[in-house]
């Protein structure tokens, strides 16, 4: 029996390590190293004035898109989500669905009334299925 | 004709609820001709979903787009292959795809073991079937892939397959993950039959440990083809990125991988069972599990469809798969309690169980990062996302111990190690690794990565040592030569020898790992002639080009590589390309980047042509430097080498 648990012990031990371990990661959240991102909507995030990394969805106002002459990967636009806006600035390669009315998800940071982004994500309508069903009907109706 | 596949549909849901019914009645009366009925309704059930789906493909090859599914994912300019891996490319499709492989399976079952298990078998089919029923619920009720085109107009052309899934492994992707999701049905059918039964004798172990192994393979190609696919098509540079549907693959993975462990344990000692019963069911269940994150929209990821009701009714399903497992279990825990005790922390055994333990911790971790948003958008009210770093930072560690484990474990002795063995075991490996130490440590290389490169050197040697052994030993005593012995050996013990393979294998794929700690990265823009330095290259726009092609159009860049000593290395040639390009609505186009890529057993060249600005002539590119990504896919192709060595029939099939 004495063999019995310590093979038990041991390895409740291993599992309780892990287990803390898991629990350390995720408090120790940084700027450098974002294990836990939280997720907010326009209106949380101008009212708390968040400066921390947070996540951003919403739907690129039509017509904003503004890139920048000297830098092609330099753009800023406007965020809508639940009827508020906001002006994005990012810089980096966009993804090839990036255009207005495309749903997008940011992560970045708040500051001074504009959100610098690092990451831009386009959750893309036409790659899954709702929206294509739709588009399968007008195209297929002009022909 | 798609008639005939909704039809097949019908008959197969009718035939699934009588072959069990049939069976239950078998199991009352004991009159064989019912078990032989029940057998041959199970067969049809079977047949029936393979029907359905040749129905669905010669629709798809034909391009009948007054089937929604096929005017939905081809289109005429669609390549025939594409037209054909279309097949997986949406939620219906797919999951008529699930139900035939695991009837292929159900029926090589019903062959292969037509007269063994006679005990097992009743109860097997039941299962079996009841897994079908489910999904032949879905397809009739729920999503059915024969659903007429829903406009009161004449379809002249489909929509087309989206350009990222247009390409060769991205049509091999789906089939070999799911090949390896739905063959862990059966070992899951024999272990709640035999559960059912109360039966002991451990030959069907045998059986399910080939079935087990068979369907790691699977589920371990399909996952580095993903990882290969994201590499190669999506131009964000890596091959992982924890999105939760590849988490959802990899979390069976883990605990089957566990499993074909631990069941050498209950076959050599007969150890264990009540644990290798618990991964069993695990992993079958985190094969549906991974079935509903990838097929119902839950999470959001590039592999996510749109939300349907498809979600609560997979839930329900792998809690009753869970609910019942764990109840049978329960009932049977007095039988499958083992006599022996395991007597040292130096054996094999504790090993092995340790082993067991750091991949369950490791699938714990994912499964926590990967639900943790639901929860706590569910609890708290707070949206909450787990990034990469989370799951990086969690899992390097424990996958550092899982790789010590690796050279460990095979040194170690059944049940206790002695003191000489422990020398004669670990003397030179620990010295290589020693050597490795101070030699990384000279050249500058610090914390994770140096311990990586330390373990790597120890399990290396380890395991080379072991073959090394093997060889002398024959010589020893035959008189063989090397290569002779070495045959011999692998022929005379194809299970441990390929083991050791698949474990060089991992290795190699650490070492990648490794590599992907000094990844260099260069967003800039070019107009032709003009030129850009990273790391140690340089690289020049000699030319931008234009093509026009059957159903895009393309800008070609011809980037020219060449290192620091002007020495020329490459010229790369990412394209920009846009679909639908002759779409009057500008919605409908869509633009894709396909990258470009200099492989090589160092580093790797990955370009990407991220953007044009046609009046100004200027392309944009974002290069990156990818050292050893290389070694991932070798530790691939030696990870299946391996696990075939280990499947190689001996004389007797199964």
């Amino acid at each position: 029996m004495a063999s019995k648990n310590k093979f038990l012990f041991a390895i409740i031990g291993v599992a309780a390590v892990v287990v803390f371990w898991i629990y350390w990661v995720s408090v120790n959240s940084s700027a450098d190293n974002p294990t836990l991102v939280r997720y907010l909507s326009i209106g949380e995030l101008k009212d708390q004035n968040h400066t921390s990394r947070v996540k951003l969805g919403g739907v690129v106002q039509a017509g904003s898109i503004a890139i920048s002459d000297s830098n092609l990967l330099d753009v800023t636009f406007m965020l809508e989500q639940g009827g508020e806006t906001l002006p994005v600035r990012y810089y980096g390669t966009r993804p090839d669905l990036f255009k207005d009315g495309v749903e997008v998800i940011l992560e970045g940071r708040y500051k001074d009334g504009i959100f610098i982004a690092d990451q831009l994500q386009t959750k893309c309508a036409s790659r899954y299925e709702g929206d294509l069903r739709e588009e399968t009907k007008t195209q297929s109706g002009e022909l | 004709m798609p008639v005939v596949g909704s039809v097949a549909l019908n008959l197969g849901l009718g035939f699934s609820i009588l072959t069990i019914l049939i069976l239950v009645f078998y199991l009352h009366t004991k009159d064989y001709r019912l078990y032989l009925t029940g057998q041959r309704s199970a067969l049809g059930v079977s047949v029936l979903a393979i029907i359905a789906t040749l129905v669905l493909i010669n629709e798809l090859l034909r391009g009948n787009f007054d089937v929604d599914y096929v005017a939905h994912y081809t289109s005429l300019e669609t390549p025939l292959l594409f037209k054909f891996s279309a097949l997986w490319a949406g939620q219906s499709g797919s999951l008529l795809f699930w139900l035939s492989i695991l009837s292929v399976y159900s029926l090589i079952v019903i062959f292969l073991y037509r007269n063994r298990h006679r005990k097992l078998m009743p109860w097997i089919l039941i299962v079996l079937t009841s897994v079908q029923l489910f999904f032949y619920t879905l397809i009739n009720f729920i999503t059915n892939p024969f659903e007429p085109t829903s406009a009161d107009f004449v379809v002249a052309n489909g929509n087309g397959l989206n350009p990222l899934l247009q390409n060769v492994t991205m049509a091999l992707h789906p089939p070999t993950l799911y090949l390896g999701f739905v063959g862990f049905s059966i070992p899951f059918a024999f272990a709640i039959a035999a559960l059912i039964t109360k039966e002991t004798n451990p030959l069907w172990i045998r059986s399910i440990r080939r079935w087990s192994l068979v369907t790691w393979l699977f589920l371990s190609i399909g996952i580095i083809l993903g990882g290969w696919w994201a590499y190669q098509e999506l131009g964000w540079g890596g091959y992982w990125a924890w999105d939760p549907v590849e988490n959802a693959s990899f979390m069976p993975w883990l605990t089957a991988t566990a499993f074909i462990h631990s069941i050498m344990i209950q076959e050599k000692k007969n150890m264990l069972r009540v644990w290798n019963m618990v991964l069993i069911i695990l992993t079958f269940g985190l094969s549906v599990f991974g079935t509903f994150l990838t097929r119902s929209g839950v999470l959001s990821s590039v592999h996510s469809f749109a939300e349907s009701p498809l979600g609560p009714m997979f839930i329900y399903f792998v809690i009753l798969i869970l609910v019942v497992s764990t109840a049978l279990i329960i009932r049977r825990l007095p039988l499958l309690k083992s006599r022996k005790r395991l007597e040292s922390f130096t054996s094999r055994e504790s090993g092995f169980l340790f082993n067991n333990v750091v991949f369950i911790v490791i699938c714990f971790a994912v499964f926590w990062g990967t639900i943790f948003p639901i929860i706590s958008e569910a609890v708290r009210g707070t949206k909450i996302t787990v990034g990469p770093p989370f799951f990086n930072q969690v899992t390097v560690p424990i996958g550092l111990f899982l790789l010590f484990l690796t050279g460990v474990g095979p040194l170690l002795a059944w049940r206790r190690t002695s003191k000489q063995g422990f020398i004669k075991n670990f003397t030179i490996p620990t010295i290589a690794a020693l050597i490795g130490l101070i030699v990384f440590l000279y050249l500058g290389f610090t914390g994770y990565v140096l311990v990586a490169q330390t373990l790597i050197v120890f399990v290396i040697v380890a395991i080379l040592l072991e073959f090394y052994r093997g060889i002398n030993a024959r010589r020893r005593r035959f008189g063989e030569n090397p290569a002779q012995a070495l045959l011999r050996m692998i022929r005379k013990n194809r299970s441990r020898y390929g083991g050791y393979i698949v474990h060089l294998g991992i290795v190699f794929m650490f070492v990648g790992f490794v590599g992907g700690a000094f990844n260099q990265e260069k967003e800039f823009s070019l107009k032709p002639g003009e030129s850009e330095q990273l790391g140690e290259y340089n690289f020049q726009l000699k030319n931008l080009r234009e093509e026009e092609r059957l159903n895009h159009y393309a800008w070609i860049a011809d980037l020219r590589a060449t290192d620091t000593h002007n020495k020329f290395i490459t010229i790369l040639h990412p394209e920009k390309r846009v679909y639908f390009f002759r779409s009057p609505d500008p919605d409908r186009r869509q633009a894709h980047s396909e990258l470009d890529i200099y492989k090589g057993i160092i580093k790797d060249i990955y370009s990407v042509f991220t953007g044009i600005e046609v009046d100004k002539n200027t392309a944009y590119f974002k290069i990156m430097i990818n050292p050893l990504v290389w070694w991932v896919w070798l530790g691939g192709y030696v990870l299946v080498f391996g696990a075939l060595i280990s499947l190689w029939p001996a004389r007797r099939m199964i």
